[in-house]
């Protein structure tokens, strides 16, 4: 990951205040009878911006991709695209185009057809339509299957038929709800950095919907922790990682301790006092939020054997050591006995 | 051995409901008539051995089927059937697909309801429904009497009897056969389906045009083939609503049977009619097949 963010240090639009945003939600509303789904958000989103939404289902964020999509509309607020109010635009009008959860690839009809299905309705000539067809093939490296049906190709081949047909319009925004929730784990894993890769390919600002918050961390250059129908959180990756503004983002994103403790700040850092008798934790002030302290796995040391040395940090009850890919020294810690 | 015995009861099932009594009918059919009982020569007498059966083969001929092309009652009574089926399935699959698709456009609560309003009709015999068409559509029927009443005629008008009444009786007895297979074919269809034709551009009506009329495509065909087949042979219908000015195969037959006593000639228009409906039958057969192959 931060591999990821070295490679566009640059790129952060939302911090840049003469920017103007592509998509901006103004006091949204949405409500299903009593079910409020959306509840008064307000949140930009900007060019070429690859943007996560991450919460678990029923949280809303599914309901706000239809809104953008034009299947939903706001029940109070405003949402605009590139300055447009879109709210009267119907889903067949707006430059978005979505990928569906069940990727929706019409099984009448060939990859190839598939892919042109959207561009025969703009009524293009048809070299252009070949041409562009053909470039999308080779984009999702597609071009073998051009003439099979859905039906005679893999799950990971269709994922790509139906990212290249929601793409090959060429929308100033793509909504992909779920796009990889149907693949196997390492086909996963392949898809997130081809995502990626199509993404930076191709300039369009993507909108990702997803529960799975790897996933989030991995290909987002934001992300936005959703919860019965609020924004918890919105910030870049690293940011909502080490610095999480709640428990229910902490705990929500990745594995977590909590440690829950008195803090008192001295000078710049911040001492906890966790436990009657046990020595305090001294930290940074960007992990601790209140008095609840979270550590990552990733960031603790283990050790089976005392060191000879250093103090330990926290004693525990040593119960499984587990890869976190490729970080191998995770550990859980649980809550520790002092007599341990 | 176990596959053999699984496999032979609906092949025994076939012999012995289908192709027993078809050999019968075509054995009639080469016949000549007689007056006597059964009203055909010559029998078949397997008690006389080989001589006897020697002596059946020298009797047969095809003359039956020679009179069929030498009266022209035949041909045209196939043609009228032909166009009545084929007209009579069209109606009743541009009346059934809005109501299937009306029914899959329902709260899912609500389409068991449906689905039995559309079989209920079967509770009642056949013949009986058709009865009451005729009380319907006569004279003094009920819409003369509704149409009177209101005052938009003032002579009460003749449907009973005519081809009209024929497309009513066909559409309405047969309009659950069509409605079903189309049913089924479109509450599989994924509505997400129709979500991303629009979101790619089409609208409501493109997209119905586009993703949901192919994807009913099997639903038609099989509907339209179950329409379409016993059509074709229908007695009941044109002879108690069509009068003696429709012109129907299975009516014929049934005059040739009954009326005539001529079974030879009758069990050879069963005969034709048969070939005729195998055209139909395969290609039905076709469809179902490949869209098992489309599925699995």
């Amino acid at each position: 990951m931060a591999q990821v963010a070295a490679q566009k240090p640059v790129f952060a639009p939302w911090d840049d205040p003469k920017q103007a945003p592509l998509i901006q939600f103004k006091n949204v509303t949405k409500r299903f009878g009593d079910f409020v789904a959306i509840d008064d958000m307000t949140i930009d989103i900007y060019e070429r911006e690859f943007f996560a939404l991450l919460g678990p289902s029923g949280c809303g964020k599914t309901t706000m991709m239809r809104m953008l999509a034009g299947f939903e509309r706001p029940t109070e607020g405003q949402i605009l695209l590139g300055g447009q109010d879109i709210d009267a635009i119907p889903p067949n009008k707006r430059s978005v185009n979505m990928m569906f959860q069940s990727y929706a690839l019409f099984p009448h009809l060939s990859v190839w057809e598939n892919i042109a299905f959207g561009l025969k309705r703009q009524k293009l000539p048809k070299e252009q339509i070949d041409e562009r067809v053909n470039e999308m093939l080779r984009l999702t490296r597609l071009s073998k299957f051009a003439k099979r049906k859905p039906h005679q190709i893999s799950g990971g081949q269709r994922q790509r038929v139906a990212l290249a047909r929601s793409l090959a319009r060429a929308p100033k925004l793509l909504l992909l709800d779920e796009p990889l929730g149907a693949l196997d784990k390492k086909l996963r894993q392949e898809t997130q950095f081809e995502l990626m890769d199509i993404q930076e390919k191709t300039g369009t600002t993507f909108v990702i919907v997803t529960h799975d918050q790897e996933e989030a961390m991995t290909v987002a250059s934001r992300v936005a922790v959703m919860d019965e129908g609020v924004m918890v959180q919105v910030d870049t990756p690293a940011k909502i990682y080490e610095a999480p503004n709640s428990v229910y983002v902490a705990d929500f994103i990745g594995d977590v301790n909590i440690i829950e403790g008195r803090a008192k700040q001295i000078s710049d850092q911040v001492n906890i006092a966790w436990a009657e008798g046990q020595p305090s934790i001294f930290k940074g002030p960007f992990w601790i939020s209140h008095i609840l302290a979270t550590y990552r796995p990733t960031m603790s040391g283990c050790h089976q054997v005392k060191p000879s040395r250093r103090r330990p940090l926290i004693r525990g009850v040593y119960r499984a050591e587990i890869s976190l890919g490729k970080t191998k020294c995770g550990c859980h810690s649980r809550q520790p006995l002092a007599s341990a | 051995m176990r596959r053999f015995i699984l496999i032979s009861v609906p092949y025994a099932w076939l012999l012995a409901l289908f192709l027993v009594p078809f050999a019968i009918v075509i054995k009639i059919s080469l016949s000549d008539t007689v007056i006597a009982i059964p009203p055909y020569a010559p029998t078949l007498d397997l008690a006389g051995g080989w001589a006897g059966i020697v002596e059946f083969f020298q009797g047969v001929d095809f003359e039956t089927f020679e009179f069929l092309t030498s009266d022209d009652l035949y041909w045209k009574a196939y043609l009228s059937s032909l166009k009545i089926a084929v007209i009579a399935t069209a109606i009743t699959l541009a009346v059934g697909y809005p109501i299937a698709y009306g029914m899959t456009r329902v709260a899912p609560e609500w389409r068991p309801t449906l689905l039995m309003l559309v079989i209920l009709p079967f509770w009642t015999s056949f013949l009986i429904r058709v009865y009451a068409w005729m009380g319907i559509l006569g004279q003094d029927g009920l819409i003369n009497q509704a149409l009177l009443w209101l005052g938009v005629i003032d002579q009460p008008l003749t449907i009973l009897n005519t081809p009209t009444a024929v497309y009513i009786g066909i559409v309405y007895t047969y309009l659950p056969f069509m409605i079903l297979p189309i049913y089924s074919a479109l509450e599989k269809l994924d509505d997400s389906l129709l979500e991303a034709a629009e979101d790619l551009g089409c609208s409501r009506f493109t997209a119905f045009w586009l993703v949901t009329w192919p994807l009913s495509r099997n639903g038609i065909i099989a509907g339209s083939f179950l329409v379409f087949i016993p059509t074709l042979g229908e007695f009941v219908i044109p002879s108690l609503l069509g009068g003696s000015k429709t012109l129907m195969i299975g009516k014929v037959l049934w005059e040739e049977f009954f009326s005539n006593r001529d079974w030879p000639v009758a069990s050879a228009v069963a005969v034709i009619l048969l070939l005729i409906l195998i055209i139909p039958i395969i290609l039905f057969q076709r469809n179902e097949q490949k869209q098992r192959e489309a599925e699995g």
